[in-house]
């Protein structure tokens, strides 16, 4: 029977254990913190569809070895091989992150490459120096604590002042659960200063035959004039678990575009939390996410208009298909003083199975006089008549319904930002879709 | 070639054909005419295999083969078409990417090679040009955003590419200017060979002043209750309907 909440004795000894001691009084003082709340349950209203019953499964039996033997896993043949792969195949500058800790080797890469207008720091190369990284937007969120309360290593990027970076800056999150189930906690924080540009992939893979539950906290501090473009590829493992956020705190006419596309993994839950203080902010979110089989995707975002003029859309896309079960709530909040905000949301899903489920909900709270705000959501079924015309063109059952899946993602893939990765993830997509509309029809 | 016997088809609770009997030859043009409601385009609909339509009695036969029994994609991949009364619009799918897709199933079904990009973009680029097209419509959503002109020339243009043996367009003609008629009419022509049939379904007689017809029937009730030459299509265009409700009440 599960107990549904973290062992906090385990957890103690666990973090008692961990290497380097520049941490040691923030984890003792996040783990104490965390002890008051536990995990999110779904009597939190934010939390209502998403049980993390099965992470804190995972986590407690993580933590029983942790607490009285080894460590986990480090980076193995096989992530090096994946890793060989897919930063062949995107054309970027890739800094690898396995099982929470930044690879150093990718790290000296990285600097022999990139520019000097971009600085790379993981907290372990730090050494005994003030520990970078760690610092978090979302501190208070019981998820980010938990992740402080473990953490072994954090990636510190700074983008210098008025530069341009030429190629995308990938983050390979890349977990294992190789010997047996194990629990990661990665962490990134991205300090974009003024008037600089560049672009991220934040992507999301996991290896091994046991169940792996990672717990991702990234943030961005996007300064005045800055900015961003950031896909977030989550391609875990089917029967992986994860829980990420991504906090983004706006200068002044600072802009973000970013988008998330959700493949694999057994139960996921994303958080996208955008803080709009300033003045001239400009923020695009996108989303798909593609579900089979009995997956979880929960996507949460939140945009907080402080201050007008700043305008924020957001469109999300699911299909999903067997008894999947997909959440959606986008947030918009324009707080009082917010005037000249403009703020749509859209979130539409295609559903190829009556037993798969959408939980979606667009929400405006408005608090402000002068705003342009909209918001809808749409769940339907492939269009029959769309079906009976490609088919009486010659094309089968099968053919006709991946080309208006397709063409329905399409609608999120050709928006995305980070030309760089576009093509691999059309690939995804598509891959996916084929199991999706296999299993369908 | 089409062969169709008695045929009776129902959506839903409301029986729409009471017994149609139609034969058509490779190498003939037949006109189908008749009233709002009187069959016509579940005539089509039902011979390209539309699901929604229950066959409750008869038979349909093409080439020998029962074609009842098939799938729209069987259907279309040995040869007949339909050019659809309205062509869908589907968002993001490209136009010549189902052009294409469309050409390779019948050629795959077929047992030919499939042709290749700059194959087929020569292919589409001169029967665009036959059917007076812009060819930027190759580039765009199928019919995404497509005048009503644009979608039936599109129509034309499918058919045109795929070479059916059997190609019924559902009034093809209804809606178009003078010259998207001419220009669908030279679409239809361009195919008229002694291989091929066509059936035109038409409320109206104004385009078979471009396409002659071997045949007119009238359709009524569900069934055809006269046939004749193109005479009877001027007649109609005097006469009005009402002449033919009297004359099989009669």
């Amino acid at each position: 029977m599960s107990t549904a909440t973290i062992d906090t004795a385990l957890l103690e000894r666990a973090v008692a254990r961990l290497p380097g001691d520049s941490l040691a009084r923030a984890r003792k003082e996040a783990l104490a913190r965390f002890a008051t709340t536990g995990f999110p349950t779904t009597r939190h209203e934010d939390w209502r569809y998403t049980n993390l019953t099965p992470a804190i499964d995972v986590s407690n039996a993580w933590l029983r070895r942790t607490a009285t033997g080894a460590l986990e896993e480090g980076s193995d043949e096989s992530v090096r091989r994946y890793a060989e792969r897919l930063t062949a195949q995107i054309n970027a500058w890739w800094i690898v992150i396995t099982n929470g800790v930044v690879q150093e080797e990718s790290l000296m890469r990285l600097r022999e490459q990139a520019p000097g207008t971009l600085e790379a720091r993981s907290m372990a190369s730090a050494g005994d120096a003030e520990p970078v990284g760690y610092s978090s937007i979302a501190a208070d969120e019981p998820m980010t604590r938990f992740n402080t309360a473990l953490l072994r290593d954090a990636l510190h990027l700074t983008v210098r002042a008025g530069s341009e970076l030429e190629k995308p800056i990938g983050l390979l999150m890349i977990d294992t659960a190789n010997s047996a189930s194990a629990v990661s906690q990665s962490r990134v924080s991205i300090e974009m200063q003024p008037n600089s540009r560049a672009e991220f992939i934040e992507y999301h893979a996991s290896l091994g035959e046991n169940v792996h539950f990672a717990n991702v906290v990234t943030e961005l501090h996007v300064g005045s004039g800055a900015a961003v473009d950031f896909v977030r590829i989550q391609d875990r493992d089917t029967s992986h678990l994860q829980v990420g956020r991504l906090d983004a705190a706006m200068g002044r006419d600072s802009s973000l575009r970013h988008a998330a596309f959700d493949l694999g993994g057994a139960l996921i839950r994303n958080d996208v939390a955008v803080d709009i203080a300033e003045r001239g902010v400009s923020v695009e979110l996108l989303g798909l996410y593609l579900a089979a089989g009995q997956q979880h995707i929960d996507n949460h975002t939140r945009a907080d208009h402080r201050t007008g003029p700043a305008a924020s859309s957001e469109e999300y896309r699911g299909i999903l298909t067997d008894r999947s079960r997909c959440v959606f709530n986008g947030k918009a909040i324009v707080h009082k003083g917010a005037d000249g905000t403009d703020a749509q949301q859209a979130n539409h899903n295609l559903l190829l199975s009556d037993k798969a489920e959408i939980d979606t909900k667009p929400e405006l709270e408005i608090y402000a006089d002068d705003v342009k705000c909209s918001h809808g959501a749409t769940v339907g079924q492939l269009d029959k008549t769309a079906m009976f015309y490609l088919r009486s063109r010659g094309l089968s059952r099968d053919e006709a319904a991946q080309v208006l899946t397709r063409a329905f993602a399409a609608g999120i893939i050709a928006k995305s930002p980070v030309h760089a990765a576009r093509s691999h993830i059309e690939g995804l997509v598509d891959r996916r879709l084929q199991v999706l509309v296999g299993d369908a029809l | 070639m089409l062969e169709i016997k008695n045929l009776k088809a129902r959506i839903g609770d409301t029986e729409i054909l009471t017994g149609l009997t139609l034969t058509v030859k490779p190498g003939e043009v037949h006109a189908i005419m008749g009233p709002n409601g009187s069959g016509k385009s579940t005539l089509a609909l039902v011979v390209a295999g539309h699901e929604d339509y229950v066959v409750t009695e008869g038979s349909v036969t093409y080439m020998g083969e029962d074609l009842l029994g098939l799938d729209p994609e069987e259907r279309a991949r040995i040869g007949v078409f339909l050019g659809f009364q309205y062509p869908v619009e589907i968002a993001g799918v490209n136009n010549a990417y189902l052009l294409k897709a469309a050409l390779n199933a019948k050629r795959r079904a077929q047992g030919e090679p499939e042709v290749d990009a700059f194959e087929f973009l020569k292919l589409a680029r001169e029967k665009m040009k036959l059917l007076d097209m812009d060819q930027a419509l190759l580039n765009r959503g199928v019919n995404e955003g497509f005048s009503g002109g644009e979608k039936k020339r599109n129509e034309i243009l499918q058919m045109a590419v795929l070479e059916p043996r059997l190609a019924i367009l559902d009034e093809t003609d209804s809606g178009l200017d003078i010259d998207a008629l001419k220009a669908v009419a030279k679409g239809v022509n361009s195919l008229r060979d002694a291989e091929r049939a066509i059936v035109l379904v038409t409320h109206y007689q104004r385009l078979l002043d471009y396409v002659e017809p071997d045949y007119v029937h009238v359709l009524s009730g569900g069934r055809i209750v006269r046939s004749g030459d193109k005479s009877l299509a001027h007649m109609l265009e005097e006469k009005g309907y009402d002449w033919v409700r009297e004359a099989a009440s009669a």
